[in-house]
Order: structure tokens, then C-alpha cells, then sequence
């Protein structure tokens, strides 16, 4: 099977791999895997006022895992939270012209952007409700 | 070589479903068996045909493995393309068709895991349709190390010696662990193995219920595993004294 130049050049070039720590304010952490390959994906999205400014990844599977996950790193940023719910992955499968049998790992991708986005929100409403808590009226 | 000789035990009648009600050679009816029984043609197999049925054994999971090979082996000769060299194209086609469905048929119900998850992907329609929670415990424990591969990857050895041993007998320790619980989910895989063919084949919602909690159980193991084993095998190319970090991009 070959892969796309898109594919090869993500995986020999990644963009934006490495983490952030989990409790920093404003970070959202997506951990999944897909149970058929065995394949895991970190994705982590660093948000300043409904914008995500940084996103980062680690993905431990195969060559089309990594650039799903890498090229959605790029595709994050800059845009607001809502508009990150939006990434579909077949639009990833189109960008890298992933076979059939490697669409998998872009809906692999697109759950990781979903998980990550959950969990920002998640905290933002916990951390909102702290705040007003902290802060009588 | 007489047409007879290679077919199986026609003796026995099978409910086979076969691609065609009709022979596709003298048009007579076919009554569910391999070869026609006016005109002795082979016919082909539908491909819809599930493995179970096509070697002949019920759709348990502690299968009767002498059965199998012996099915296999009749039904391979019976359609084996060196006995159709000097037939025509239609049948060496068939004999071709037949013998590829066979084997994917007989590697497939021969290995434990690989049978279990056929089972679960002809019970449940698509596997898809079993969601089972992900392993977040697992995932943080995956991920952890992974980093730990990634430092010890990139020290080569000659420099940092003492860091590098440490990571080197962590990592090996690791690997124990986790081919010790890979072992354990086998053994567990194999319990389930006995729930299921203690269940009746047909039964009301209870049978019913009772058999999706054995499959979710049984996909939920399966996922596990297949995680534990890439760890496994990251862990065992990386520490293995030969050199090649054992990462595949390919698979």
C-alpha cells in the first residue's frame, strides 16, 4: 500500500508534537484509540478567550495516525472553539488522501478533537463555577 | 483421475447455501451440496457463506479442532486447482474461488482470537455496533511508556550509560507485566469462550441478552489486548539487543 506525499511528509515532518501539562488553565486533553488497530492518540488544545491559540499531539500508531493527528493540530489553530467542532474527518481524509482502509484513523482524529474539546469545556465550567463561587456578588 | 474421487462425503446432506439454486452447468436443481449430483460439476460457494458453516461446525468457540482440520483437508482436495487443469475456464475459476473462501474460512476459525472476533462481527452484523467504554486507565499507562521508549530511543549508548540502563531494565519490567496481563486477558477470553457455547443457538430476549453481554465482554477483552500487544511489541523491538527500534509505519 502506498501512502500519500501528504501522509509521508506528516510523519517524517510532524507538526506540533509534544504535550501540555493536563492542569494548566485553559487546556483540554483528548485521549482515545481505535480497539481494531491498537493505535492511541493524545490531542490537547490550549484555548485563550474561545480561541485556540496552541494544539499539540502524540499519537503512537501507524503512518496515516500520526498525520491525521498532526494535520488536525494545524487545522485547530486559530479557530474558536465552536468552529473546531466543526472538523470533519472526512475532510482530513480528503487533505491526505487517506485509502479505505486508513479512514479509521481520521474518524480516529476527529474523536480526539471532540474528547479534547469536552474536556476544555468541562473544565471551564467547573473553573467558572469556582470563580463565582470565590467571588460574592 | 475419475470426477468422483475427490468429492467429499456426499453420504452426508448439508443445508449449504450455495451461490446458485441451480447447477450452473446442466441447470438441474442442487440440493446444498459442493458438486452437482446429475452433472458431478463443482459448484461455487455463495459468498455469503459464513466460515462456520462452510467446515461444517457449529458456531461454538471451544471448537472441535480435529473436526476442522479434517473438513479442511477433504474440501481442499475436493477443490484443489490442480485437479481442474484440464477443465474449463468456468470451473477453474470455481476451484480457484472455492479454495481461497476455504482457506480464509480455516486460518480464521484456527486462530483463538481471530475466531472470536469473527464470531462477534457475524453475531453483532458489524463489530462497529459494540461500543465498548475506552480504557482511560490504560491509555495514561500506554502514554507514560511511550515517553519512556522515546528518551530511550534517542540516548544512544556510549553516552548517558547509567540513564540508559535505568530506562533499559524499567522498560523490561514493564514488558513482563504486560505480557503476564496480556496472558491474563487470554485466559479470560477463554472463560467467555465456555459462556458462549453454553448458550442455546436460538432463544427468547433472556438467550438474547444474555449472549450480547458474552460478545460485549468478549470485544471489550479484545480491544484491551490488542492495545497491551502493540505496547508489547514497541517494547520488546526497542530493549531487544538488535538495534532496529521495531517502529512500522506500515501496518
Amino acid at each position: 500500500m502506498a501512502y500519500s506525499e501528504k501522509v509521508i511528509d506528516h510523519y517524517n515532518n510532524p507538526r506540533n508534537m509534544g504535550s501540555f501539562k493536563k492542569d494548566e488553565e485553559g487546556v483540554g486533553t483528548g485521549i482515545v484509540g481505535a480497539p481494531e488497530c491498537g493505535d492511541v492518540m493524545k490531542l490537547q488544545i490550549k484555548v485563550e478567550e474561545d480561541t485556540i491559540v496552541d494544539a499539540k499531539f502524540k499519537t503512537f500508531g501507524c503512518g496515516s495516525a500520526i498525520a491525521s493527528s498532526s494535520l488536525a493540530t494545524e487545522w485547530l489553530k486559530g479557530k474558536t472553539v465552536d468552529e473546531a467542532g466543526q472538523i470533519k474527518n472526512t475532510e482530513i481524509v480528503q487533505e491526505l488522501n487517506l485509502p479505505p482502509v486508513k479512514i479509521h484513523c481520521s474518524v480516529l482524529a476527529e474523536d480526539a478533537i471532540k474528547a479534547a474539546l469536552n474536556d476544555y469545556k468541562k473544565k471551564a465550567d467547573t473553573e467558572g463555577e469556582t470563580e463565582e463561587a470565590a467571588t460574592p456578588a | 483421475m475419475s470426477e468422483h474421487t475427490h468429492q467429499p462425503d456426499s453420504g452426508r446432506s448439508r443445508d449449504l447455501p450455495m451461490a446458485r439454486s441451480m447447477c450452473w452447468h446442466c441447470q438441474s436443481e442442487m440440493t446444498g451440496e459442493y458438486f452437482c449430483g446429475r452433472c458431478v460439476k463443482v459448484q461455487p460457494l455463495s459468498k455469503e457463506l459464513d466460515y462456520f458453516t462452510c467446515l461444517n461446525l457449529p458456531r461454538k468457540l471451544n471448537l472441535d479442532e480435529q473436526a476442522l482440520e479434517e473438513t479442511f483437508y477433504a474440501l481442499s482436495r475436493s477443490f484443489h486447482p490442480d485437479y481442474y487443469a484440464t477443465k474449463d475456464e468456468g470451473e477453474k475459476a470455481i476451484s480457484l474461488g472455492n479454495t481461497a473462501l476455504l482457506n480464509t474460512a480455516y486460518r480464521t476459525l484456527k486462530d483463538p482470537v481471530q475466531r472470536a472476533e469473527y464470531l462477534i462481527r457475524l453475531e453483532a452484523g458489524s463489530a462497529k455496533d459494540i461500543r465498548t467504554s475506552p480504557p482511560a486507565d490504560l491509555f495514561d499507562e500506554i502514554l507514560e511508556l511511550q515517553e519512556d521508549l522515546e528518551e530511550f530511543r534517542s540516548l544512544s549508548a556510549g553516552e548517558s550509560d547509567a540513564r540508559r540502563q535505568e530506562l533499559l531494565e524499567k522498560l523490561q519490567a514493564e514488558r513482563q507485566a504486560l505480557e503476564a496481563r496480556k496472558a491474563q486477558m487470554e485466559s479470560r477470553l477463554r472463560e467467555q469462550f465456555g459462556r458462549w457455547d453454553a448458550l442455546p443457538a436460538d432463544g427468547d430476549v433472556t438467550v438474547q441478552a444474555q449472549k450480547d453481554a458474552v460478545l460485549t465482554g468478549m470485544q471489550e477483552i479484545l480491544s484491551n489486548r490488542t492495545y497491551v500487544k502493540n505496547i508489547v511489541n514497541d517494547l520488546v523491538a526497542a530493549t531487544s539487543p538488535t538495534g532496529d527500534d521495531g517502529r512500522n509505519i506500515w501496518h
